[in-house]
């Protein structure tokens, strides 16, 4: 069977055109009158502080793969939520392993100290 | 019909006995008791295997004479690696090293059972994520931990052209059974292949990786020196185990419609694959980036046989099989490879390794008791990857040899090409010899210019290369079971489950399993209807 992939590559075509015509209308019909708050990454916002490129303590990743872990045992909860009583007994007992697995690496987590904020 | 959960019994136990390690590492400051468990692990699993030999058939799931030998493989590689690591130099990691370990046997059985691209993904997910950790865990220096996040990234790289190649072969057929997906691509309506095609260049792409075919093997050599000789030996065969085992899965199988395009492909990386790592090979000086490279090489001779195996056809009861010798060929590989690296890892102290092949010189003459038997098991791997007679080496390389050589397919002038191919391998391994003669040289011609430190505690290692040599030798003079094995290993299942209806919106819908009832029988959700 085959599907028609046709339209996927149509709209790939029309956004990659669009962007590119939308930098060269820009490129060649501006004025280029820049001034030094005109240059700022934020014309009209707050004075930018410092660089943006600066090292991060490890321990936000180590929050971030542990908030991902739950982000993405959530994603897995809801159709599971909306099936679980109309199938079998072994649907609820498939989610029930998942969470189970999850809870070990949360316990994991927890022995290893990540959310201890030295 | 079996549930799959009977028949994942081996890779349960597996996963099982890993999340126990995992959480009771993190309480207990114990250490040799995990590696002790990890045995136990992979000894409930190989009973599982023996108890619950019955195939199922039809699902996503299928133990076929591919799957089980696989999987006896990764669980004796496994024992072998653990055996060979139980003293991972990293302070108080260990029940992450073991863990990891036997998630990655896990993954590679898994890769070898499953029939169906999300499940295949997920095993080769499986060998590739605790890899990193192994990597990460293996040695801290800076080295190291340039050899772990090389491979992290390339590794991920690979990992995405690959799900973009499944995802292809989804859009094309709208299966991820790979047996529906070879039976749509095979029937007349399926239209043009150019999907399937643009897929088998994907997955050909991302599988290269795995198994360090030649565009993608830069990481190699790097990884291979910064990291640990434990860690190397991982590397060297377990990406490559699952890597082949989903190239059969997916490229032989499930793209059998497109075979014609697929055979020149493998045959151009095999010869690139071969003759790049072998001219590399010459000129190193560090042990494990030859050994890498020797590595690179071998797979090249591997992808001679899956070349053969596309041309041909699987399952075939000709003499030379292509995907009998792949099998034969890997197992050889695996044994002496694995063996170099464990005899390897018997030398240094802390966390220094033995670095380069100068290190070697005279050490069968330095003295002791370890270091002889050191120097000769080595010896005896060098001559079983260099290919010479009496040793298991041999029987690969004649078997794969062989099989290019007896091709004889349906399209016109393929045995010419096949024959090119065969004489390029012959070339290849004179050269390869060089090189692997060079250390054997280096250790026995030489006088001894210090004595290398044997490493307290490593008697696991040793173990493992006293074994290997062991069974080298063996397979070598007695190849006739390994034969039989291997070309049992050929058995592959390729039907579909059952006569599927094709849904009139093109793309099925999931809800098979979940219906109460006669599909649920089966136990199986994803996967029967999808």
């Amino acid at each position: 069977m085959q599907v028609s992939v046709l339209p996927v590559f149509l709209l790939m075509a029309f956004v990659a055109g669009l962007a590119v015509v939308l930098i060269l209308v820009g490129y060649v019909f501006n004025p280029g009158r820049p001034t030094p708050v005109k240059r700022m990454p934020y014309e009209s916002g707050m004075d930018p502080l410092h660089d943006t490129r600066r090292r991060f303590d490890v321990r936000y990743y180590l929050v971030a793969i542990a908030f991902l872990v739950f982000d993405v045992e959530i994603l897995f909860l809801y159709p599971w939520a909306v099936v679980f009583r109309s199938g079998p007994a072994w649907v609820f007992g498939g989610g029930m392993v998942f969470l189970a697995l999850l809870a070990l690496g949360f316990i994991y987590d927890w022995k290893k100290g990540i959310f201890h904020w030295r | 019909m079996s549930a799959p959960v009977v028949v994942l019994a081996p890779e349960i136990i597996l996963v099982v006995v890993a999340a126990t390690i995992y959480v009771a590492g993190a309480f207990a400051r114990s250490r040799d008791v995990w590696v002790w468990l990890a045995l136990g692990g992979f000894l409930s699993a190989a009973v599982a295997m023996v108890m619950l030999s019955v195939g199922a058939v039809g699902g996503p799931i299928s133990v076929d004479g591919m799957a089980i030998y696989v999987r006896w493989l990764a669980l004796g590689l496994g024992a072998l690696l653990l055996l060979t690591s139980s003293r991972p130099s990293g302070q108080g990691s260990t029940p992450e090293y073991v863990g990891s370990l036997l998630l990655t046997v896990a993954g590679v059985m898994l890769a070898a059972a499953s029939r169906e691209l999300v499940l295949l993904f997920m095993g080769l997910e499986l060998v590739s994520i605790p890899t990193y950790i192994l990597l990460y865990l293996g040695r801290r220096d800076a080295a190291s931990q340039e050899a772990a996040t090389k491979y992290f990234f390339l590794s991920i790289l690979a990992s995405a052209m690959l799900l973009y190649g499944f995802s292809f072969l989804y859009g094309a057929t709208g299966s991820t059974h790979l047996a529906v997906i070879g039976q749509r691509l095979a029937s007349p309506e399926a239209g043009s292949l150019w999907l399937a095609r643009a897929a088998m260049v994907l997955v050909l792409a991302g599988l290269g990786f795995k198994i360090a075919a030649v565009p993608f093997h830069f990481y190699a050599p790097d990884v291979y020196q910064g990291t640990t000789h434990a860690n190397a030996a991982l590397l060297s065969v377990v990406p490559k185990l699952a890597g082949f085992v989903a190239l059969v899965r997916v490229v032989d199988v499930a793209l059998e419609g497109a075979r014609d395009d697929a055979w020149p492909i493998v045959l151009i990386l095999a010869v690139a694959t071969m003759t790049v790592g072998n001219a590399m090979a010459l000129w190193q000086q560090n042990l494990r980036r030859l050994l890498a490279y020797s590595s690179i090489a071998h797979a090249g001779y591997m992808l001679i046989a899956l070349a053969v195996s596309m041309a041909t056809g699987f399952g075939t009861t000709t003499a030379w099989e292509g995907m009998a010798a792949l099998w034969l060929y890997l197992l050889v590989y695996a044994v002496a490879t694995v063996g170099t690296f464990a005899a390897l890892s018997c030398l240094g102290r802390g966390a220094e390794s033995v670095q380069s092949v100068e290190e070697l010189t005279g050490l069968p003459w330095t003295g002791g008791r370890v270091r002889p038997v050191l120097a000769w098991t080595i010896g005896l791997f060098m001559f079983s990857l260099a290919g010479i007679p009496p040793l298991a080496g041999f029987w690969g390389k004649l078997a794969v040899f062989a099989s290019a050589l007896s091709v004889e397919g349906p399209v016109e002038g393929i045995r010419g090409w096949f024959i090119v191919l065969a004489v390029v391998g012959v070339l290849n391994a004179a050269v390869a010899a060089a090189y692997y003669l060079r250390i054997i040289g280096v250790m026995f011609f030489r006088r001894p210019l210090g004595v290398p430190r044997v490493r307290e505690g490593t008697g696991g290692a040793l173990a493992v290369a006293i074994f290997s040599a062991v069974l080298a030798v063996a397979i070598g003079l007695g190849p006739g079971i390994w034969f039989r094995d291997a070309r049992r290993a050929a058995i592959i299942e390729a039907e579909a489950p059952r006569p599927l209806p094709m849904a009139a919106g093109g793309v099925q819908t999931a809800d098979a399993g979940l219906r109460p009832g006669g599909e649920v029988g089966q136990g199986v959700g994803f996967g029967s209807g999808l």
